[in-house]
């Protein structure tokens, strides 16, 4: 067991090198998250459109990158835009890939959240003399984001470690860095395990905190 | 003849990925299959009421649900040899996949069973049924209707994530694509086509699990 004898007098640069990727891995999943939060959030309005053009157009959008995988998404946004002479570098390519990707789930999400704001809710609105436009805006997005909070939140977890596939477009992220530590030490079960604690190290306190998240909002439902 | 126009170009990447394209819902189906067996053992094991073995399940679920499928599928492919155990690409990508997939689906299991009411439960042991006969004649069989509408989105997600497979070199779609691509140098083309490929097996998918859910909702 010469390896783990090796891997433990080099233990703590190899932290340092998978704490530096991790600050790429958090730069993409912020980066995805705030594209996909913004344009999610313009697709699941367009899709409340009156014009049936653009609702199809939102439902589209929705249903082909929900149907294509991330990766898929990644290497045409990366190696396909390269090719008609829009190169991107990895971290932005993964930021817009992910975002875009994302903007479909979340869509979905707010969809469902604005679906769970009582009609009444609405009916009040109008009964004010608020147009649509202002009942969207002040009435039924704050509640319908609050709902949704829990699932962006479990999305957004999700993403951290989704964002692991860009290591197949070289962005300089933890999974990439730990793959290069391997390529210099061999050490692949050591680094590789190594890799996987940081991201449970990252991941696992995200999702207790979505769940209590999610239990705090149903708790102020009921109430 | 070498292809000049897109049309021929098509022609003649299309039948190298349908053929990949078949290898991907190999290794779709395969993983499916490790994930709701192993699912269902994770997920009667955390309900069996044996501290231990619940504690060594709920410990697999959350690790597994905390790292990307990726660390999984590298430490099986790339991690293992050095134990020994060399695995194939696609049998890796399998164990992989199915492996990361247990772990979610016990959950989805697990929620489906909670959600049966206990009545039901304790009607069953009121009629003298063994605690064994409970689950399987009548809450299981009630939680299957339950849990096929996130069974199916999971095997949605899997067949998408099929694509991880092709960063440890297991032949599927993705990694077609991709050696298609730097022989042709034409990547924008090549992978929307791919593309296009997972978007017609995902599609029908997506639509039978949205239908699933609506009539099952209707039953109730």
């Amino acid at each position: 067991m010469t390896g783990w004898r090796h891997f433990f007098a080099i233990l703590p640069d190899c932290i340092l090198v998978l704490l530096g990727g991790a600050v790429t891995t958090i730069e993409i999943t912020l980066g995805g998250l705030l594209v996909a939060l913004i344009l999610g959030l313009v697709i699941a309005l367009l899709r409340r459109s009156s014009f049936r053009a653009v609702t199809a157009l939102a439902v589209a959008y929705v249903e082909v990158f929900r149907c294509v995988p991330v990766l898929t998404q990644l290497f045409v946004i990366y190696f396909g835009l390269g090719q008609i002479g829009l190169r991107l570098s990895p971290l932005p390519a993964a930021i817009i890939g992910f975002g875009l990707n994302g903007a479909a789930y979340l869509a979905e999400i707010y969809r469902s959240g604005i679906e769970s704001v009582p009609r009444g809710q609405s009916e009040a609105g109008s009964s004010i003399g608020m147009t649509k436009h202002q009942t969207m805006v002040w009435i039924i997005l704050p509640q319908a984001i609050r709902v949704s909070l829990p699932p962006i939140g479990n999305y957004g977890v999700g993403l951290l470690k989704d964002s692991s596939i860009a290591v197949a477009i070289a962005a300089p992220e933890i999974t990439f860095d730990a793959t290069n530590l391997i390529n210099q030490t061999y050490l692949s079960t050591q680094i590789y395990l190594l890799m996987a604690l940081l991201y449970i190290g990252m991941s696992l306190p995200l999702s207790h905190l979505v769940r209590r998240l999610e239990r705090r909002s149903r708790r102020g439902v009921r109430a | 003849m070498t292809p000049t126009t897109l049309p021929q170009y098509v022609a003649t990447w299309l039948p190298e990925l349908i053929a990949a394209a078949g290898n991907t819902l190999r290794m779709a189906i395969f993983a499916f299959l490790v994930a709701i067996c192993l699912g269902l053992i994770l997920a009667l094991t955390r309900l069996s009421g044996r501290p231990i073995l619940a504690g060594i399940a709920a410990f697999y679920v959350e690790i597994i649900r905390g790292a990307p499928a990726l660390a999984l599928l590298f430490l099986i492919y790339f991690g293992l040899p050095s134990l020994g155990l060399v695995l194939p690409a696609f049998l890796a990508a399998v164990v992989g996949l199915g492996m990361n997939g247990g772990a979610y689906v016990s959950e989805i299991y697990r929620a489906g069973i909670s959600a049966v009411d206990r009545g039901q439960r304790e009607a069953a042991q009121t009629i003298g049924m063994t605690s064994g006969q409970t689950m399987r004649y009548v809450i299981l069989p009630q939680a299957v209707r339950i849990v096929l509408p996130p069974i199916g989105n999971y095997a949605i997600g899997l067949l998408k994530d099929t694509s991880v497979a092709s960063l440890i070199g297991a032949s599927e779609l993705t990694l077609r694509a991709r050696d298609l691509s730097s022989e042709y140098f034409m990547p924008m083309q090549i992978y929307i086509l791919s593309g296009a490929i997972y978007f017609i097996m995902a599609a029908p998918l997506s639509a039978g699990v949205r239908y699933l859910e609506r009539r099952l909702r209707q039953g109730r």
